[in-house]
């Protein structure tokens, strides 16, 4: 059997996806919602890690799966479902990069009395009574992080986040993106060149 | 191996992207070699820092997202009760036809499900067209449109956003040049929409297009698409399809322009099933042009005026 470009999510390896897939191309709206169930948490996952902001990672939720439901019929099965919905949901999440770059507002980024912070730190430390050292450093380090996050660019970002945090494999990045495994390569590079260049001794 | 070369590569090996050969003389060279192999320990000192800033969804959120997709899909109110067991095309029939009760209350929802029923729906009937496309490099799936603009001699040059950004231009008769156009019609920007409605005006034997133009004039925030839409309609005013959204748009259209152009085409054929929205509109209407258009028609079909 075929490897799912995917790899790790899996769409082909669930026998199921491909009947959902038909099924809701026929008008059968439970399917399209048990559909949606497979990829919806990865969708979230995603857009949360790259724009940082509970309210935009829903907006990117609803558009993305807005999208699939008036497009599920131009899906011929010539791609996995996986590439195609990614395809989609890259888009709307570069567009939102590329907007914030040409704002220069850091959206996720709050100011507080002790500085700028990640606002998705302070919705962590609510929920954990850290000993005040600790947070202070990982603040620190998160802030760097966040800053040498800020120095990719969307594309370089997209392909970092699809690789690091949603485990795919550069050439199904190369298939999601449109471009070739060797370009999505250079871009992982470049992304892991400036994060280390920034970060310096932090790491 | 060299140090240079060596470094290019230790991001690849971290991810597993190495052919087992260049894995192979990597790992023989950060055995020899000191500083790469601290360059190593660096890159694996950024990765689990970057670990550490991962989030995870809360349920709450995944749950909430759910219920405002079903609810935009079926046209509910996010959170509220979702109907049992209608379907998306009934209610979108129903909100089409029959007797217009409660629209002005239901418009925000139902135009809401009608949107999203005509993509899907009108995309099934027209599916062949749509494969024919499905080897064009433009998406419309994956797509945003920016701006359509028309460059002369009937050439329409459209900048789009997908995975990167590019203009794409070609005439109207392309279908990969319509379904951007198509999919510019809905577009959240309006300057996209009227430009897209626009051009789609003359085209509305296309099913398709039609079907976006029947969404446009019923569902349309933007008083220019609708009216662009309208125009559009005029040479298929003898559809009942048509007709209902047009007796929709005389019904409860906010723009007086509109609902004067809508009872002109409405009335320019007899048409014995409208009996009962123009007797109902009669009553109430205040907009003098229109009622007055509606009487006469009414007159006409030897239909009573007054109320009963």
């Amino acid at each position: 059997m075929p490897q799912d470009a995917a790899g790790t999510v899996g769409a082909r390896m669930n026998p199921q996806v491909d009947s959902l897939i038909r099924a809701a191309q026929r008008g059968d709206q439970d399917a399209f919602e048990q559909l949606v169930r497979v990829y919806d948490q990865s969708v979230l996952r995603l857009a949360m890690n790259l724009l940082r902001s509970p309210e935009d990672a829903r907006d990117v939720y609803q558009e993305a799966f807005l999208r699939v439901y008036r497009n599920l019929q131009t899906f011929r099965f010539d791609c996995s479902f996986h590439t195609w919905l990614y395809r989609i949901v890259t888009n709307i999440c570069l567009d939102q990069l590329r907007k914030r770059k040409v704002r220069k507002e850091e959206a996720a980024v709050v100011e507080t009395s002790e500085g700028p912070v990640d606002r998705m730190d302070l919705f962590e430390e609510e929920h954990a009574a850290a000993d005040p050292e600790r947070v202070t450093w990982n603040r620190q380090l998160g802030n760097r992080i966040e800053s040498a996050l800020g120095g990719l660019t969307p594309r370089e970002r997209m392909v970092f986040e699809l690789r690091h945090y949603q485990g795919l494999r550069l050439r199904a990045i190369g298939d999601i993106l449109g471009t070739t495994e060797e370009a999505a390569k250079n871009c992982l590079f470049r992304a892991t060149q400036k994060m280390r260049g920034v970060l310096g001794d932090f790491v | 191996m060299t140090c240079e070369s060596a470094l290019a590569l230790i991001p690849l090996y971290h991810y597993g992207e190495l052919t087992p050969e260049r894995e192979d003389s990597l790992e023989a060279h950060l055995h020899e070699c000191g500083s790469c192999s601290q360059a190593m320990d660096r890159q694996r000192a950024l990765a689990r820092a970057l670990d550490r800033r991962e989030l995870q969804p809360p349920s709450l959120l995944v749950e909430d997202c759910r219920a405002d997709l079903m609810a935009a899909i079926q046209g509910g109110a996010a959170g509220g009760a979702r109907p049992p067991s209608k379907g998306l095309w009934t209610l979108f029939l129903e909100a089409l036809g029959g007797t217009f009760a409660g629209m002005g209350r239901m418009r925000q929802p139902l135009a809401a499900a009608a949107l999203v029923g005509l993509g899907f729906f009108g995309a099934r009937l027209t599916g062949t067209k749509a494969a024919a496309n499905a080897g064009n490099a433009v998406q419309p799936a994956y797509t945003t449109v920016r701006s359509i603009s028309t460059t002369g001699a009937g050439r329409v040059e459209i900048a789009v956003d997908d995975t990167s950004r590019r203009v794409v231009s070609g005439g109207l008769d392309d279908p990969a040049i319509q379904q951007l156009v198509l999919a510019g019609s809905r577009e959240d920007n309006p300057a996209v929409r009227v430009e897209s409605v626009d051009l789609l005006k003359g085209r509305a034997a296309s099913g398709e297009v039609r079907d976006a133009l029947l969404n446009a004039l019923a569902h349309d925030a933007n008083p220019a698409v609708r009216m662009k839409a309208l125009e559009g309609l005029k040479a298929l005013a003898g559809d009942a399809q048509v007709r209902q959204v047009l007796a929709q748009a005389l019904i409860k259209d906010d723009n007086d322009v509109i609902r004067m152009q809508a009872v002109d085409l409405l009335v320019a054929q007899r048409d014995d099933s409208m009996v009962g929205v123009l007797q109902n509109l009669v009553q109430h209407e205040d907009n003098n042009y229109v009622r007055l258009k509606v009487a006469k028609a009414l007159k006409e079909m030897n239909a009573s005026v007054g109320t009963f």
